[in-house]
């Protein structure tokens, strides 16, 4: 485009620095919520007010604040399965059904020993709930490994396998809690068995212990991918999977291992959100609710740019986001679906700001101005 | 004619009109994973307007234009910034599955209008589905049109060098994918299932999209891959007119979506695409640059 004297050209960036991702986030994040005081407004709400009850009642609330730190451990699971897989190219964006997969599993554990029925445990309790912990690992990382498989030996797209697994496990997850399923609640239709008190997470630092075991990932995670010779494999299959495979790394296995390790972490998430936050301790009735709260795991590793230390914070926003705004609704009359109107605007201005990620405009002066013809012949 | 055929054949329809305006989408080299946030903008939009005014027609010409303009996005971001397609395609369907659901709750509920007419037993968006593979398959194979959209699919550089537009040729096949994906999500909300629900989908524009690789890039193969799975949605729907008492109902609701994965994962082994031979467009996914 001509401007005057000027050329302006969009031209690609070839490096980016870490404080321009941070703040291309930033600004996504803020505009993301820009947009969504629209919605307030148009509720007849002010946007200043609402936004005030959303973060008091998410980092304030003596009840909102375990809830985020709950909700934000959550959050980093379902990133952490995302962004594994997304390290190596792949897109995981079965994290919902890998959720219901490991909280089938934990939930067979306590089933299995038939802790709900009866009073004593066959073994101690921490023990039981290593193996929950254990078993939804192994059946999140179960799945994802379906889709991943199907990836490394067939070239069946991911996005749709993981996608049908969603849908696969909501319906089973509905077979085994509903309608006389063997894990519905003797008590309530519709709904799991409740956990027995014994087998309640212990608690960290005030929080139960998965939100120490999140952290832990977030640390570790980035190390991987930095410091490892794994970590560089599965960049470099990631980035270029031709070049890879001339370098000698097999392409089938990145393929499984991103989406085992992936799935993994899904797993445990569905062991903390239903079997280790307080409010929970069963699969709810309402549980698809919580697999759709997963996708916001996918925004919040793109934000992040796949650095699971980065997604920390990003995390902890969103659940607060999550969280207050569904309390805000409440308070200010808001239709229903607050949290989720957010998650699609966070994923509409993430796409606009991969824009200002890898494009900078440019410009430069085109043409020397012409100068009148004065004749400078003398007479 | 029975009814479990008359809800197959509407069903059908549904998978038709997206997976078709995903092939025509594709055939040019844009790949739009979003499908399913198309057909929901579309459908929840074209119920919003149609409940609003009054009017059906109202109603499906709100669910054309939201698709058409999703697909425009899509193809902006694809096309002119040559972003990731997977990227964009997946924002779409993000943004439209939370949009939805936020302005579509206050409607929750029946639409609350006389059924759309019905000809000859069956409902007109069948027919419709049928003249458009006829229509797709025409255009893409009987016209220049045609040649210059699969071409740009195929080798965007020698269908520049041959004098073809590129941008345009993909421009004018996303905003005609996104159309037809409206379309679809309209006549869902419509007239197959005229009750708006948060997410109502469950999964229907993903398995359009799989019917797409199913169909090798053919209408005519796409339409029997439609009636195929019309007819298995609606089996899942009511297992017990052919095998009662089996199972739970919910472990039915699995049937299309293990069916999906099954299909797919056959259709990619070596002896199905060497024996079938491989369609897929060469430069599907891909953005181009440009000479």
């Amino acid at each position: 485009m001509k401007l005057g004297l000027y050329e302006f050209t969009l031209e690609r960036r070839h490096a980016v620095h870490a404080l321009h991702t941070a703040l291309t986030a930033g600004l996504a994040i803020l505009l993301a919520l820009v947009l969504s005081s629209f919605l307030f407004l148009s509720a007849e709400a002010n946007p200043l007010d609402v936004y005030r009850v959303v973060f008091s009642y998410a980092y304030t609330d003596p009840l909102g604040l375990p809830a985020t730190i709950n909700r934000a451990t959550y959050i980093l699971f379902c990133a952490f399965a995302f962004l594994v897989p997304l390290r190596g190219g792949l897109w995981n964006v079965g994290l919902p059904g890998q959720v219901y997969a490991g909280a089938l599993a934990a939930f067979a554990v306590p089933f299995a020993v038939r802790a709900h029925e009866l009073s004593t445990l066959p073994a101690a309790p921490g023990v039981v709930i290593f193996l929950m912990v254990v078993a939804a690992a192994v059946a999140g990382a179960a799945l994802a490994g379906v889709a991943g498989l199907l990836r490394a030996k067939l070239q069946v797209n991911e996005i749709l396998v993981t996608m049908m697994l969603n849908w696969i496990f909501f319906w089973l997850v509905a077979h085994f809690i509903k309608e006389g399923g063997p894990f519905m609640s003797a008590t309530a239709e519709g709904e799991g068995f409740d956990l027995p008190a014994s087998l309640r997470a212990p608690m960290a630092f005030g929080a139960p212990f998965p939100a120490v075991l999140a952290l832990a990932g977030a640390l570790s995670l980035d190390f991987l991918f930095a410091r490892t010779t794994l970590g560089y494999r599965v960049r470099a299959f990631g980035q270029n999977p031709a070049a890879a495979a001339y370098a000698g790394i097999s392409p089938e296995t990145q393929s499984v291992l991103v989406f085992l390790l992936g799935g993994a972490f899904a797993g445990v998430a569905g062991y903390h959100y239903f079997g280790a936050v307080p409010e929970l301790h069963r699969i709810p009735g309402n549980y698809g609710y919580y697999g759709d709260l997963a996708f916001y795991g996918i925004i919040c590793a793109l934000i992040a740019r796949g650095s699971s230390l980065g997604a920390v914070p990003v995390a902890i926003l969103f659940a607060g986001l999550s969280l207050g705004g569904r309390f805000a609704q409440g308070q200010f009359q808001l239709p229903f679906g607050v949290d989720y109107a957010m998650l699609g605007l966070l994923m509409m201005t993430f796409v606009g700001s991969q824009f200002l990620y890898y494009f900078r405009i440019a410009w430069r002066r085109t043409a020397v101005p012409e100068v009148p013809d004065v004749s400078t012949e003398r007479s | 004619m029975s009814e479990l055929l008359i809800r197959t054949l509407e069903a059908s329809t549904i998978f038709l009109f997206a997976a078709l305006g995903e092939l025509v989408n594709q055939r040019s080299g844009v790949l739009n994973v979003g499908l399913e946030g198309l057909m929901l903008s579309g459908g929840t939009l074209a119920f919003i307007t149609a409940r609003t005014l009054g009017s059906h027609a109202a109603g499906l010409l709100a669910g054309l234009a939201v698709g058409a303009f999703l697909g425009c996005a899509h193809g902006f971001f694809s096309i002119t910034l040559r972003g990731d397609q997977v990227v964009s395609g997946m924002g779409l369907w993000v943004l439209s599955f939370g949009l939805t659901t936020y302005f579509g709750n206050p409607y929750t509920g029946p639409l609350g209008m006389a059924r759309i007419p019905v000809f000859f037993g069956l409902s007109p968006f069948v027919y419709l589905g049928i003249a458009l593979v006829a229509v797709a398959w025409f255009l893409l194979y009987r016209t220049s049109l045609g040649l210059a959209i699969r071409s740009v699919g195929e080798n965007p550089a020698a269908a520049e060098a041959s004098g073809v537009n590129v941008a345009l040729t993909r421009y004018l096949c996303v905003v005609f994918g996104g159309a037809l994906a409206g379309l679809s999500g309209a006549t869902y909300t419509l007239s197959y299932n005229p009750v708006w629900n948060y997410n109502f989908l469950q999964g229907w524009g993903f398995i359009s999209l799989a019917l797409v690789f199913f169909s090798m890039w053919n209408p005519w193969v796409l339409l029997a891959g439609s009636l195929l799975f019309g007819a298995m949605w609606e089996l899942s729907l009511s297992p017990e007119l052919v095998l009662p008492g089996i199972l739970s109902r919910y472990l039915w609701r699995t049937v299309p979506f293990v069916m999906t994965i099954l299909i797919l994962s056959v259709i990619s082994t070596p002896w199905f695409r060497i024996r079938w031979g491989l369609a897929k467009p060469q430069a599907l996914g891909l953005s181009y640059a440009g000479e």
